[in-house]
C-alpha cells in the first residue's frame, strides 16, 4: 500500500486517496466506519483531477 | 539473473521529455521476476505517465508491450511496427535490452527506464543480492561456490582481509564477509586444505579491465565452414 500511496504521490495525485483496511466480512460497524472515513476524506480532496468537475463527466464516468 | 530497478518517475518524465507517442516496452525474462520491468511494470509504468503527463497539462499517447526477451533482436521484430510508431522508446529492459532495441532500430530513440543493478539473486521475498561479476574466469571451484570477486567488497582471492569482524564485512557491515562464509563452507566439508593454497594475481582481462568482451563460437556460427 504503501508503494501505491508513492506512485499517486509521484503521478501528482494525494496519496490519501488510496488506503486499504482488513477486516473480516461479519464486521458490520467497522466497515460502516470506514467507508464514512473514506467518503469524507475523498469528498474533502475532492474530484480526481485526471476526470475534471463532476459535471464533465459521461453518465457511465460517474458509475451511472 | 540480472537485477535492476525502476527509475523513479521524475526521471522518466525528463527522459521522455517533449516526445508525444511513447512506447513502453518490457522484458519478460530477468526484470519480470525482479519486478522491475516485466508486463505488469510496463503497464503501471504506461499508465502511471498518461496520468502524470495529464495532470502536468500535457497528456501524452504511452502505450505498452511486452517481449519474451529484450535482448534478443528475433523477439523485438515482433513489436516493429509498435516501435515504428512512437516517437521514443522506453525500455523496462536491462542496459543490454535498451542496447539491443537501440541497434536494432538505428532511428530510434530509446531510453532507459530502469537502473541496472548487479547479476544475482532472491535470498527472501523482496531481497536481490549479488552473486557473480563475470569475471570470466571463475574461480568457484577453489571457493566452494562462493564468489570472491562479486561478494567481498576488495575482491580478495586470499582473504579474509584483517577488517573481517563477526562474520561481517569491514566496508558494510550489512553484507557477510565473504572470505568468513568461504571458510565456513569449506570447513563444513571438509576442505580447509584448499585455503592453504596461495592463489596467485588474477588475471583481469578476461573480466571488465580487458576491455568489452566478445565470444564467437564457430561451431555455431551459420556459414562459418564455408568462410
Ligand atoms: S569467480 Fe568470476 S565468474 Fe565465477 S562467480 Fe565470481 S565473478 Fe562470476
Ligand atoms: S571483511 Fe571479508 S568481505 Fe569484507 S573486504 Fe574483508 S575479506 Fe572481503
Amino acid at each position: 500500500m504503501a508503494h501505491i500511496q508513492d506512485l499517486l504521490t509521484a503521478i501528482g495525485l494525494e496519496p490519501d486517496r488510496a488506503q486499504m483496511f482488513n477486516m473480516s466480512a461479519a464486521m458490520a460497524s467497522a466497515f460502516v466506519t470506514v467507508a464514512q472515513e473514506m467518503t469524507e476524506r475523498i469528498a474533502r480532496l475532492g474530484p480526481n483531477p485526471l476526470r475534471g468537475p463532476l459535471d464533465t463527466l459521461t453518465d457511465s464516468e460517474r458509475g451511472e | 539473473m540480472i537485477v535492476a530497478e525502476q527509475k523513479s518517475l521524475d526521471e522518466i518524465k525528463s527522459l521522455i521529455g517533449d516526445a508525444e507517442r511513447v512506447l513502453v516496452v518490457g522484458c519478460g525474462t530477468c526484470v519480470t521476476v525482479c519486478f522491475a520491468g516485466g508486463a505488469r511494470e510496463a503497464a503501471i509504468v504506461a499508465a502511471s505517465l498518461r496520468m502524470a503527463t495529464k495532470l502536468d497539462g500535457n497528456g501524452k499517447d504511452v502505450t505498452d508491450v511486452t517481449v519474451q526477451r529484450q535482448c534478443e533482436w528475433e523477439y523485438l521484430d515482433e513489436i516493429a511496427e509498435q516501435i515504428e510508431g512512437a516517437d521514443l522508446v522506453l525500455s523496462l529492459g536491462c542496459g543490454i535490452g535498451v542496447q539491443a532495441i537501440a541497434e536494432h532500430f538505428p532511428r530510434k530513440w530509446v531510453v532507459p527506464g530502469l537502473n541496472t543493478s548487479f547479476m544475482g539473486l532472491p535470498t527472501e521475498q523482496g531481497v536481490w543480492a549479488e552473486r557473480c561479476a563475470a569475471c570470466g574466469d571463475c574461480v568457484l571451484g577453489l571457493t566452494g561456490g562462493i564468489c570472491p570477486i562479486a561478494r567481498c567488497s576488495k575482491s580478495l582471492l586470499n582473504g579474509p582481509c584483517g577488517g573481517s569482524e563477526g562474520g561481517h564485512c569491514e566496508i558494510n557491515p550489512d553484507i557477510p564477509c565473504a572470505w568468513q562464509l568461504i571458510y565456513d563452507r569449506l570447513s563444513a566439508l571438509g576442505k580447509l586444505d584448499l585455503l592453504m593454497a596461495i592463489q596467485p594475481p588474477k588475471n583481469w582481462k578476461t573480466s571488465r579491465d580487458g576491455g568489452p568482451r566478445k565470444i564467437v563460437r564457430d561451431d555455431l556460427r551459420l556459414g562459418a565452414e564455408e568462410e
